[in-house]
């Protein structure tokens, strides 16, 4: 059965057990990757997958049923298991079906053009060659792949809307493996269109990255000024990004209940999230709910603008939800999540930044971060790994040490804002974005 | 029977038709149901049936893989000449004989959860959370999941085995947020089985609720843990994620076969302290990790990797023992038929040793009882890791004293192996969703108390 019919079979199904508000939402994609080692080609996979979620209101409460089976059976079952869950259920906020709304944002994705299987091997083996070639030092280990993966997306729903998105892109993974007396790795992903991406870029930054670690040391312990580097910060945001979602501090997880117009962080931090940021390839008109999409400041200069709403939190707020609907797959219950989340960058380039610090220390990675952060007390503490900083010149590499302290704390000792935004490889709808921050003073544990 | 044995061998016999030397057909239909209650209410429920195939061809060292969610005889047969026109060209007529193996359930389940309405797990949940809310006024917020999973998979392979497990696992999660008006801590317990809802007979719901809730409470009232290298007493169940994360990874043969582990070659070296035994085994009964066949149809086993000290063997799939020159040893694990599988553990655990609990505290003149752990990660080619405390306590003079927050292990798997100077009693595992490129699997982790003679903790 494809996806109209068995959405037909699932309505007709509805609409006779009496529903009145219900909606079905269907993703598919297909995935082909590549993978190489010692120069050969080692695996290939494709994958095709699929599912519909039905979700339907009894008396303001909603029920879910998904399947990734697309029978008659099943439409009749995922209707009539919804309506169970939704009795089941006894949370008071109100669940809404979105009608609609007038008008939705015409997007701009970047171009990514479709590459043919034999393009994809002969790039992974020429990306494979020319890690090797860029250090005498790379040994076998040494692992790259290319994938490439196009999605769709559609949601129903009882009202008549009817809304569709696809998006496709592809992806290159470097995995180095350097040998110096002991063995080093580095590792970069690098996201978009194969035909632009440039191999020789790519093997360089994982090379580099390898080569860096090589007669490091374990990092100091005391407190220290620290400079987080994009890729660093939006790793500490992956963890805490919950915080700014209202359901979380509607129901006491998050510590920024209650405190949208106060100053919850220093005066130089704008955080924004922008669902149409045109250097991305996570863009949406439209969330997981069918609600239209918008930009906003979530912090300005400090401040907490918004926190961040679906249509149930946005009821129970008594406010217009900002349409951050998403779904962590399509059979997941609705949740909150951002688009493009950054920070808006500032005027001084790195080495500028370094200067302002004089001493300290340069923190490029943070590990852990499931086991090391809490986004209900903000309290972290991570391993890390970075660069000592002497007369504002980055300095040895340092490893083996932890950085500790706490989301909130961290985001009012934020001295200075850096002029390099990075944004990081789309999670789902969200994508993280941090140029580098001067922090005040944070807690190191090492040696 | 999920698909017919006829349909197999064609599917198999096209998948082999450009020249591979071994092809798998793996099926699954699995049925989930997650129910949430966020203070004292059923706030959502996830009920999904995820149901596809994934066909896998071999041609020396190369594998090719694809999956497909359509389950007809065209779909099936789709999937196949896909995969094998990757090898190569060509039609070889081949002929291929399942022969079915019935390898026996060795965990029996008494109350099937989906055969049950939401009502009795509902009422089970809410006896959790109504106990953990309960335990202090300081508690400002409850939380928790009860989780049922169903997973059927048929397995058939080239080599004619043809076989089928299915695998019922059951786990409830609690929540507890401790709140004093300005600072938040969590408790949380999470214990799961390869069981039904007997095992509510087991883990009282009750208990477990006070257990999140007490965590949660102490935690609020916890200073900061000293940073430093220190001696650590890390308590069972949980605290062997130490194992897990420092050493279990750098085992899997997906790291070894491709030299991409602190552990490939060292096969007979003396890699952990003698006081350490450390045992994968997919054959506990009942046990959330436990796997009567693995995913590519072969038995599971009691595998022994590290004995005295010694390292006597890996954690092998089909796939990389073929560049190892070694059999499987029944660890080819997967979450879906959209993964690839690859080796992965089980149920892995040190084994109970010699020493007392109570000299293993009294042998700790200044450091930290770490209590329960939370999780961690490591880099399998250096073994770096680390990974949270969740409950931690300072010991003075061989004395457990004031609850800290916020301690953090770090090290690195081969020296934290040789620094393990004391092994305890009181074994026990704990349930936990391990993730890797296979995607996250069900395993329990588990040890007796132990002592790791100096370790860096990270606190402020």
């Amino acid at each position: 059965m494809i996806y109209t019919e068995f959405k037909e079979a699932v309505f007709a199904h509805a609409q006779a057990l009496g529903l009145k508000d219900y909606e079905l939402y269907y993703t598919a994609g297909e995935s082909v990757s590549v993978d190489v080692f010692q120069q050969q080609i080692n695996g290939f996979g494709s994958t095709t997958e699929l599912g519909a979620c039905f979700r339907c209101l009894i008396d303001g409460k909603m029920g879910y049923a998904s399947t990734s089976l697309l029978s008659a059976e099943e439409a009749v079952r995922v209707v009539e298991a919804a309506m169970e869950n939704a009795r089941t259920i006894e949370s008071e906020e109100l669940c809404f079906i979105h009608p609609g709304d007038a008008a939705y944002a015409a997007l701009t994705p970047k171009q990514v053009s479709t590459p043919t299987t034999e393009e994809m091997i002969s790039f992974a083996l020429e990306l494979q060659k020319t890690l090797y070639a860029t250090d005498a030092r790379v040994i076998d280990g040494t692992q790259c792949g290319v994938s490439f993966g196009t999605s769709e997306l559609a949601i129903d729903n009882s009202y008549g809307l009817s809304l569709r998105d696809s998006s496709k892109m592809a992806s290159a993974v470097g995995m180095v493996v350097l040998q110096d007396g002991e063995p080093y790795d580095g590792y970069q992903t690098e996201i978009g269109s194969l035909d632009t991406m440039d191999k020789e870029k790519i093997a360089k930054k994982v090379v580099e990255k390898a080569a860096n670690k090589v007669g490091g040391e374990v990092g100091p312990t005391g407190s220290f000024p620290v400079l987080l580097t994009p890729s660093a910060m939006r790793a500490l945001m992956t963890a805490f990004v919950g915080v700014f979602s209202a359901e979380n501090t509607q129901k006491g997880l998050s510590l920024l209940a209650g405190k949208e117009g106060q100053t919850i962080a220093a005066e130089c931090v704008t955080l924004m999230d922008d669902p149409f940021y045109a250097d991305s390839y996570a863009q949406a008109s439209f969330d997981a709910e069918g609600c239209a999409t918008s930009t906003k400041a979530v912090i300005e200069n400090g401040v907490l603008k918004t926190l961040l709403h679906n249509l149930k939190t946005a009821h129970v707020a008594g406010v217009k939800t900002t349409a951050n609907a998403s779904k962590a797959s399509y059979a997941a219950t609705v949740g909150i999540s951002p688009y493009n989340f950054y920070i808006v960058p500032g005027e001084k380039t790195q080495d500028e930044l370094l200067a302002q610090m004089g001493n300290g220390v340069i923190v490029d990675s943070f590990g852990g971060l499931h086991a090391g952060a809490s986004a209900v007390s903000g309290d972290f503490s991570l391993q890390s790994t970075g660069f000592l900083v002497e007369n504002g010149k980055k300095g040895k590499y340092i490893h083996s040490f932890t950085v500790a302290g706490n989301f909130f704390e961290l985001l009012k000792k934020i001295v200075a804002v850096g002029s390099d935004l990075e944004m990081g490889t789309p999670n789902g709808n969200t994508c993280l974005g941090s140029p580098s921050l001067l922090i005040d003073q944070l807690s190191l544990a090492g040696k | 029977m999920m698909l017919s044995k006829k349909l197999l061998e064609q599917v198999l016999a096209r998948a082999l038709s450009t020249g591979a030397d071994y092809a798998e057909i793996y099926t699954e239909n699995t049925t989930s149901k997650a129910i949430t209650m966020v203070g004292s209410k059923v706030d959502r429920i996830a009920d999904e049936l995820i149901s596809g195939a994934s066909v896998r061809v071999f041609k020396g060292l190369r594998s090719v893989c694809g999956s497909t969610a359509d389950l007809s005889e065209a779909g099936l047969l789709a999937c196949a000449g896909k995969v094998a026109d990757v090898l190569g060209q060509g039609s070889a007529p081949i002929r291929i004989n399942l022969n079915e193996r019935l390898f026996g359930d060795a965990h029996p389940i008494r109350i099937v959860p989906s055969s049950v309405g939401n009502d009795v797990k509902v009422e089970l949940l809410r006896r959790g959370c109504d106990s953990a809310k309960a335990y202090h006024s300081s508690i400002s917020q409850v939380s928790g999941t009860i989780l049922d999973v169903d997973h059927k998979i048929q397995i058939a392979t080239s080599e004619g085995l043809l076989a089928e497990d299915r695998q019922v696992r059951t786990r409830m999660s609690l929540e507890a947020i401790a709140s004093n008006g300005n600072e938040n801590q969590a408790g949380m317990v999470t214990p799961g089985v390869r069981q039904g809802l007997e095992m509510f007979e087991q883990f009282v719901p009750e208990e477990l609720g006070r257990q999140a809730a007490a965590q949660a409470v102490t935690m609020l009232s916890a200073g900061y843990c000293p940073a430093g290298t220190m001696p650590v007493a890390i308590g069972n169940g949980f605290g062997g994620v130490i194992f897990h994360e420092a050493c279990g990874h750098s085992l899997e043969a997906s790291g070894v076969a491709l030299g991409q582990s602190q552990f490939a070659g060292k096969l007979g070296q003396q890699i952990a302290s003698p006081k350490v035994t450390a045992i994968d085994d997919g054959t506990m009964t009942n046990a959330w990790g436990s796997i009567n066949i693995d995913d590519e149809g072969t038995p599971a086993r009691k595998n022994v990797l590290i004995e005295n000290g010694v390292l006597k063997s890996y954690m092998i799939d089909k796939f990389n023992g073929r560049r190892m020159g070694m059999e499987s040893t029944g660890n080819s694990r997967r979450q879906s038929y959209l993964y690839e599988p690859t080796s992965r553990m089980t149920n892995t655990y040190i084994a109970e040793g010699q020493d007392n609990n109570d000299d293993i505290i009294a042998s700790i003149e200044y450091g930290l009882y770490a209590k329960t752990m939370g999780g961690g990660q490591v880099n399998p080619l250096t073994g770096q890791f680390n990974f949270g405390v969740r409950e931690g306590y300072m010991v003075r003079n061989g004395k457990i004293c004031e609850p800290v927050r916020g301690a953090m292990l770090v090290g690195k798997g081969s020296e934290v192996l040789m620094n393990i100077d004391m092994v305890g009693t009181g074994l026990a595992l704990s349930a936990g969703m391990c993730g890797a490129s296979s995607g996250s699997i069900p395993t329990f982790v588990g040890q007796p108390m132990i002592r790791v003679c100096a370790i860096t903790v990270g606190g402020r």
